[in-house]
């Protein structure tokens, strides 16, 4: 082997100052005298048996061996010409000694550009390359050593991280049993709490008809001793008038709420004439040119399609398409509208058609009068803040209380909201409002809690006496307070176990590596945006007060090297937004690097202890050790 | 629960209204774009009764020439009527079958002002092939009252001045058979120009712009007639069909004129008449009776031609009679003069030449030009430029070109950067000029109207801008906003802007940067149809409407020539530009604008090109893929297909699509489209031989069937497949996952696949079985197509390797090829430093001789060898050739047709020649 390769250098040493000096046919030369030149050291043997025939390495042809690398294509495989550039496809392997080996298409070979550190890709004299594996070694090696003093410690990094997870997951998990199995019990004891509840309001019910009954009597006896004539007729207007009662109070309620209901829908309707009249008569002011008489006309429609339009988006939800008919038909309106315009509106106006950007203020006014977008009071000067609310419907379709899409600051998704308020693990704690709160919950070490209530409520149930009338009232007033405190430590008892049972459901990684990226966001600054990605809840750009988001978690794809958010906010005449974030091992947790390859398709670098791989960190210490082997005699670096 | 509806609800409805707006920009603004109905010009020509011109020719007579007479009307039967004054007509004849009429306004009587006469469109050179004429003889035709006057055209044809009625027509001297015609139905008439009268009301209204139209209605119109024509063709730009419909007549509902008419048209539709990018007032009528003729119209204002459909003057109750095999047509325009050309041809390629020889013939390339070009609205920034280029490297796919589009500017101030995304624009261009690569900037004609920009101060302080109908500068809106444009019409405007292509003008630019010109129709966003007003003015009172088709040319030219200086006149320009004219092929290439990611577009591709190349446009191309939205990944590879065969091959998209390179769809993709691109570049040898001859000859490189068989009437209207040279015919796959394709291979002689080598017999329709490797190829038999099988980083990068010889032999064993080689980027060709090759095969020998006159110097000389001879049709048998004259053998053995593709019948190969290209041998195969 030794020798081979000092050969090799000789014949390519040789060949160099062939070639320098007599050029093109120094290259035949070269070739023949070194038959084997481009040839990986594990084909060796294929190339150098004795034989006077060559098989193609696909078997498909036999050669005369002077046929091998003989500048001229015979083997479909490309498997004749390893040290030319006769075959397309074919492979040049380079041996670049004191640095990495090289495997080039073979359309490198002769082709005027250095390939190899070490020159052997051009050979034909048209170009110098010199040598500058030596260099260029000692720099990649000392790159691959500072690459392996990262992964080294990357690794131990993400073994402590991976125990750490796995910990922390036992005892969610654990409490989430926990959990479960105390909010059996609580059920239970607030079933029973609301029996007795209910028990002791109908006995105060009866009670209380008792008592009318009494008054009742004392009061006919009464009027019995001074009317006796007209008893009769009374006792059957006392017997309608309860029933009237009766009717009444069952339906009171829920005709109070339809009628708030069908309020706010007129009230809302009524908001928006009022506001689209305002402002058409703005623009009115300000655009003389235009016509009045065509903007009245179109405020009027707006008005006749508001309902329409919101039938439709309550229907189809954040479909498009089905009104993609209606969009046809307004910007055919607004293009027989354009004369209205002023020309630096109309210019904008086309303009926007390529970009398809929104082309600033002026045509947002112009639009805004075009389209009747009611919207003097929200004015949205940029199009990422109309996409803004173009994404935020989507989310109030299913839940229309989520309407404050200004803080998007906080997760958008209810349910990681509260798990970042539950959330018990120090190191990730988010501080939210009611963490005080839910402490009673928390504080499940002591194990007194549930036994406490348990016993409280049995005191209270053997206590109060049903049966006895009238009720004691402190007694009854207790038991009210019990249940309604009990019910609402179920209800948060019931979400912190909903939100363990998310959180513990999500894929953390085939070594639960992940799991600490759970509760945290990382941001990076990227000239004017600030871009936060929050693993397994949402990504987000932000641009000042401006919101955008780029997806929601989607999944992790390419064995756990790349996370994908999906489904962000849809993109003006794109797609919907998505995030890819590709990881690296890295000491910390850390974004590097975010950009737009395609439009609305952002892609960013994170950098993470966990994936520094222990397989990997191998691999790249035996790289290394090649490397060093292959530095030539003498030159030894270390 | 309920109180939180309250807020939401407006919310709900704005941002439905919105989305309504976002996703509603997806179609043609038809609209926003005159009929022919609301074209005042258009709408009265049109409505114009057979015979209703009254014109008769008097004082026929012979002048500098030329003949000449003057074009009278009979006196008004009612003194209301107007009284024109004599028109000034002057035919002339040039070398080579071409006939000049002009018809303008006598200067003698006094016209309100000079009417527009398109200037550095018609050759310098053209003028001295003119034949004096010494006389004309008189001859009554057609049992006219009076004479006619008849003059020699070229051999077999005349030229006759019908007095009365009016006509011009060339014939056949024998048989005197009519071969063009103009006014032979009446259909004559000439607005002339007028001086503005109390009470006179000329202006014209559209989508609330105003035309003031100082001299009142000043168009033209008049019929032209193809004799012997089954179809005509031409007139571009267009997106519809290759052969051109019938507009009028019987059958026809309601159709629109094929309009002239330069305008940005956002997401044109693949099938109508209406006006597009540029234009040519060029058309050529083909039959299988005669052959071919062309006319030609100099004029730049708008125009609109009618073809009219057999029948179509049926209700004037005149029958021609020979009426059978002609096409008649109604030529509209609305200012400027008659100037036209008749051309006789009589075959396809006669046409063409004739029509160069008055426009001038394609510029010839750089050889990096006609390879593969990487664009895309936009490529970001240096580190996108630097990604990109290598992932081509990472999957050994060739590219010679990486574009920049508007986004790269400082604020749409062209010939500047975004100093943030491209801070180093030098070394960025000389990275890829290290592997033989080049890089494209946009330059668009508008001009920031920002004071702090010295573009727009030097061209506001010099006066340079075209002006508005009140003599200020004219200001529209584009992409930079508020704008201006520079007045191209002047040549010391031209020469000005000429002069910011110098490497010490344009900041950042290389000797290996080339140019751009996009939005040169001109568009203006908010001018009257997306244009610059009619009313505008130009250098020397010249209003817009008179020379709108020609500006984006003007702005071509002065581009050209500005690298054309930047090279010290040694480096050939590249220029691609959008809009164009009659000439603009001598300043560069164009491309068929935004089209749009669909099937349909894929198919109409074809016909735009091949009418353009038909027109002189041959270095012309569309966007690969489709510039509108996300093709589908079987439409892409279909469209790297066909477009590997167009003349001019880029790929380009849209800043809101998904991106698109090569590498994007999966390795089975990435393998077929680099294939297709590979393919593009082995036959780089052909199409650049091609190019030279259309720099030569005009005759296009991607040429229609009936070009190279003229009288095979099953290839007229045929738009689906195209020759590329006369050695290659190309079928597009324009349906997707069809199995079965249907290809008309034309002619008595068979056809190669040229991808497997299998015979198919010509003059037939072959079903044919389509994989998803390729689109149908042939070579035709009796061809040789030089190749290139080594594939580089880019073309230039190919220059030292040795060629390949594909050689199918036709019945007679017998073929022919040629081949061009020059440095690929200077004007030294023009001194004669170049390499011609043409090779000849028959009786069982390869003779390679020389193309070149004076063959004896050698001013270009190419160390290239033929490594690899192929030879289709030929027996098996033969194990030696012998070379001569170094009398050397060389091996024959079967090899592969293609190295790199799977499994094809193996073909005759004669191994390592190792012949020099440039010289003088024969192989004989023993």
């Amino acid at each position: 082997m030794k020798i081979y390769i000092v050969i090799h250098n000789l014949f390519l040493i040789l060949g160099v100052l062939f070639i320098s000096q007599i050029g093109r046919s120094a290259s035949k030369s070269l070739l023949s005298t070194n038959p084997f030149l481009g040839i990986a050291p594990q084909d060796e043997n294929y190339y150098k048996t004795s034989s006077e025939i060559f098989k193609c390495k696909d078997g498909s042809k036999k050669l005369n061996r002077a046929q091998v690398n003989d500048d001229f294509c015979d083997c479909p495989d490309a498997s004749d010409e390893p040290g030319t550039s006769a075959c397309p496809g074919g492979k040049f392997y380079c041996r670049n000694a004191g640095h990495v080996p090289l495997l080039l298409f073979s359309s490198r070979v002769n082709d005027g550009i250095c390939d190899c550190c070490d020159g052997s890709d051009e050979y034909d004299g048209k170009v110098k390359c010199p040598n500058t594996c030596w260099e260029a070694g000692k720099v990649a090696r000392d790159k691959l050593k500072k690459k392996i003093v990262t992964y080294k410690e990357g690794v131990t990094l993400r073994k402590q991280q991976i125990e750490q997870a796995k910990l922390a997951i036992a005892k969610e998990e654990e409490e989430l049993s926990k959990l479960k199995s105390e909010e059996k019990i609580l059920k239970g004891l607030v079933q029973q709490l609301k029996d007795r509840k209910e028990q002791i309001e109908k006995a105060e019910e009866k009670e209380r008809l008792q008592k009318e009954e009494e008054e009742k009597k004392r009061r006919e006896a009464e009027e019995e001793a001074n009317k006796e004539k007209s008893k009769a007729e009374k006792e059957a207007n006392q017997e309608k008038n309860e029933v009237k009662e009766q009717v009444g109070s069952e339906e009171e309620p829920m005709e109070s709420t339809h009628d708030d209901k069908i309020g706010v829908l007129d009230q809302d309707v009524e908001e928006d004439k009022s506001n689209s009249v305002a402002e058409v008569e703005h623009t009115d002011k300000s655009e003389n040119a235009s016509p009045t008489d065509g903007i009245e006309q179109h405020a009027a429609e707006g008005k006749e399609e508001s309902p329409v339009v919101h039938e439709t988006d309550l229907h189809a939800g954040n479909e498009v398409s089905p009104t993609s008919d209606q969009a046809t038909k307004q910007e055919n309106d607004v293009a027989e509208n354009t004369e209205g315009l002023s020309r630096e509106e109309l210019g904008r106006l086309v303009a926007s058609r390529w970009t398809g950007e929104n082309t600033g203020q002026h045509t947002e006014e112009v639009d805004a009068v075009k389209h009747d977008h009611h919207e003097s009071h929200e004015e949205t000067p940029e199009d990422t803040h109309a996409e803004e609310y173009d994404g935020y419907a989507s989310e109030t379709d299913d839940d229309s209380q989520r309407y404050d899409n200004d803080d998007m600051e906080d997760p958008v998704d209810e349910d990681f909201g509260e798990d970042d308020h539950y959330d018990s693990s120090p190191p990730y704690k988010s501080d939210t409002e009611d963490e005080s709160d839910f402490s009673d919950i928390t504080s499940t070490s002591n194990p007194s809690w549930l036994e406490k209530i348990q016993q409280t409520v049995r005191n209270i149930l053997n206590a109060v006496n049903l049966f006895q009338t009238p009720v004691d009232k402190s007694e009854a007033a207790h038991i009210r307070k019990e249940y309604d405190e009990s019910s609402a430590k179920l209800s948060k008892m019931q979400s912190r176990i909903s939100s363990l049972t998310q959180k513990l459901k999500h894929d953390f990684g085939p070594e639960k590596e992940f799991y600490s990226f759970y509760d945290q966001c990382f941001e990076s600054k990227e000239n004017k945006y600030v871009y936060k990605l929050c693993p397994f809840k949402q990504a987000s750009q932000e641009e000042g007060h401006s919101t955008t988001r780029l997806g929601r978690w989607d999944k992790f794809e390419d064995s756990y090297r790349t996370m994908l958010f999906s489904n962000g906010e849809k993109c003006w005449n794109g797609p919907d937004r998505s995030l890819k974030v590709k990881l690296r091992c890295g000491l910390k947790n850390e974004v590097t690097d975010v950009d737009e390859p395609s439009r609305c398709e952002y892609v960013a670098l994170l950098s993470t202890p966990a994936l520094c791989l222990e397989e990997k960190l191998k691999e790249l210490q035996q790289k290394l050790e090649l490397m060093n082997q292959e530095q030539p005699q003498g030159r030894d670096e270390l | 629960m309920a109180p939180n509806i309250n807020p939401t609800l407006p919310l709900l409805l704005l941002l439905l209204l919105f989305t309504l707006h976002l996703s509603s920009v997806s179609a043609w603004k038809k609209e926003e774009f005159r009929t022919c109905n609301q074209t005042p010009f258009c709408k009265r020509a049109r409505s114009r009764k057979p015979h209703s011109s009254s014109l008769f020719a008097t004082d026929v007579a012979i002048l500098d020439g030329a003949l000449t007479a003057n074009l009278r009307q009979p006196p008004p039967e009612s003194p209301d009527q107007d009284q024109i004054k004599p028109l000034l007509f002057t035919l002339s004849v040039n070398q080579n079958g071409v006939v000049r009429v002009k018809i303008d306004e006598d200067p003698s009587l006094d016209p309100p002002k000079k009417r527009f006469e398109v200037p550095d469109v018609v050759l310098p050179e053209f003028e001295s092939t003119k034949l004096w004429l010494q006389r004309f003889q008189t001859e009554t035709v057609d049992g006219d009252s009076g004479p006619s006057s008849v003059v020699y055209v070229a051999d077999g044809y005349e030229a006759v001045l019908r007095h009365n009625p009016f006509e011009v027509y060339v014939r056949e001297k024998q048989g005197k058979r009519r071969v063009l015609s103009l006014n032979s139905h009446g259909l004559f008439d000439f607005e002339q120009l007028r001086v503005k009268q109390e009470g006179d009301d000329w202006e014209e209204r559209f989508k609330g712009h105003t035309d003031v139209r100082p001299y009142g209605p000043q168009s033209i119109s008049f019929d032209v007639s193809f004799f012997d024509a089954d179809f005509v063709y031409g007139i571009p730009e267009h997106a519809s069909s290759f052969a051109l419909r019938p507009t009028r007549g019987p059958g026809v509902d309601d159709s629109e004129p094929y309009r002239l008419f330069n305008l940005d048209v956002f997401e044109y539709i693949h099938d109508s008449p209406f006006g597009l990018y540029g234009s040519i007032p060029f058309m050529l009528g083909h039959g299988k009776a005669r052959g071919t003729s062309g006319f030609f119209w100099l004029n730049a204002a708008e125009m609109q031609i009618d073809v009219l459909g057999s029948g179509w003057d049926a209700e004037s109750g005149i029958l021609l009679p020979e009426s059978g095999g002609r096409i008649d047509t109604l030529w509209m325009s609305e200012a400027g003069i008659v100037d036209t050309f008749f051309f006789i041809g009589p075959g396809p390629k006669d046409v063409v030449r004739q029509y160069t020889s008055v426009t001038g013939t394609p510029a010839m390339p750089q050889l990096f030009s006609t390879a593969y070009h990487q664009c895309r609205w936009n490529y970001r920034d240096e580190e996108d430029v630097e990604n990109v280029d290598s992932k081509f490297d990472e999957h050994d796919i060739p590219y010679d070109v990486l574009w920049l589009d508007i986004e790269h500017t400082d604020g749409k101030r062209y010939f500047t950067w975004d100093r943030v995304l491209f801070p180093n624009p030098e070394q960025m261009q000389n990275k890829l000029a290290a592997k033989g690569r080049h890089m494209v900037t946009i330059v668009d004609p508008h001009i920031k109207r920002d004071e702090s920009f010295h573009l727009h101060k030097e061209a506001t302080s010099k006066g340079y801008y075209v002006k508005d109908a009140t003599g200020k500068d004219y200001d529209g809106w584009c992409w930079p906003g508020s704008s201006s444009y520079p007045d191209m019409l002047n040549p010391e405007i031209r020469s000005w802007w000429s002069e910011k292509f110098s490497l010490k003008n344009y900041v950042g630019s290389t000797p290996w940067l080339y140019i751009w010109n996009d939005m040169n129709e001109p568009s203006v966003f908010n001018g009257p149809e997306v244009t610059m007003p009619r009313d505008a003015l130009h250098y020397g009172g010249v209003e817009h409407r008179e020379l709108h088709n020609a500006y984006g040319y003007y702005f071509h030219m002065a581009t050209s020539d500005g690298l054309v200086k930047r090279g010290d006149g040694k480096d050939r320009p590249f220029v691609l530009s959008r809009a164009f004219f009659s000439g603009s092929q001598r300043y560069g290439a164009v491309w068929t604008g935004d089209n749009t990611a669909d099937w349909d577009q894929l198919r109409v591709s074809v016909p735009m090109i091949l009418t353009l190349g038909l027109t002189g446009m041959t270095f012309s191309g569309a966007d690969v893929g489709g510039f509108f939205g996300n093709p589908e990944t079987e439409l892409l590879v279909r469209w790297y297909q066909l477009g590997a065969y167009y003349p001019f091959f880029r790929a380009h998209a849209h800043h809101d699509t998904k991106r698109r390179e090569p590498w994007l769809f999966g390795e089975r993709n990435t393998e077929l489209m680099r294939d297709a691109i590979h393919t593009r570049y082995a036959l780089l040898p052909y199409f650049y031989t091609l190019f030279r001859e259309a720099n030569t000859s005009g005759v296009p490189v991607m040429r229609p069937l009936w070009m190279e068989f003229p009288s095979d009437k099953a290839t007229f209207s045929n738009d689906e497949a195209f020759m590329v040279g006369n050695s290659l015919l190309v079928q597009g796959i324009y349906t997707e996952q069809v199995k079965h394709a249907s290809v008309y291979l034309p002619g008595g002689q068979s056809w190669y696949d040229l991808r497997t080598g299998i015979i198919y017999k010509g003059g037939t329709a072959h079903k044919l079985e389509v994989s998803e490797e390729t689109i149908p190829a042939f070579q035709r038999a009796g061809t040789i197509i030089p190749r290139k099988d080594r594939y580089r980083r880019s073309s230039t990068q190919m220059a030292n390797d040795p060629y390949t010889l594909v050689i199918a032999l036709n019945g007679s064993h017998a073929a022919e090829g040629e081949l061009y080689i020059d440095d690929g980027k200077s004007f030294e060709f023009k001194q004669g430093a170049y390499i011609h090759r043409h090779f000849v095969f028959s009786d069982g020998k390869l003779t390679s001789s020389s193309l070149v006159p004076n063959a004896g110097r050698t001013l270009f000389s190419s160390a290239c060898v033929i490594e690899r001879i192929i030879v289709l049709g030929h027996s098996s048998g033969p194990k030696n050739a012998l070379i001569e004259p170094s009398n050397r053998k060389a091996e024959i053995e079967l090899g592969p047709l293609w190295l790199r593709r799977g499994k094809s019948a193996p073909v005759l190969t004669i191994r390592r020649p190792n012949v020099p290209v440039a010289d003088d041998w024969t192989i004989k195969i023993l």
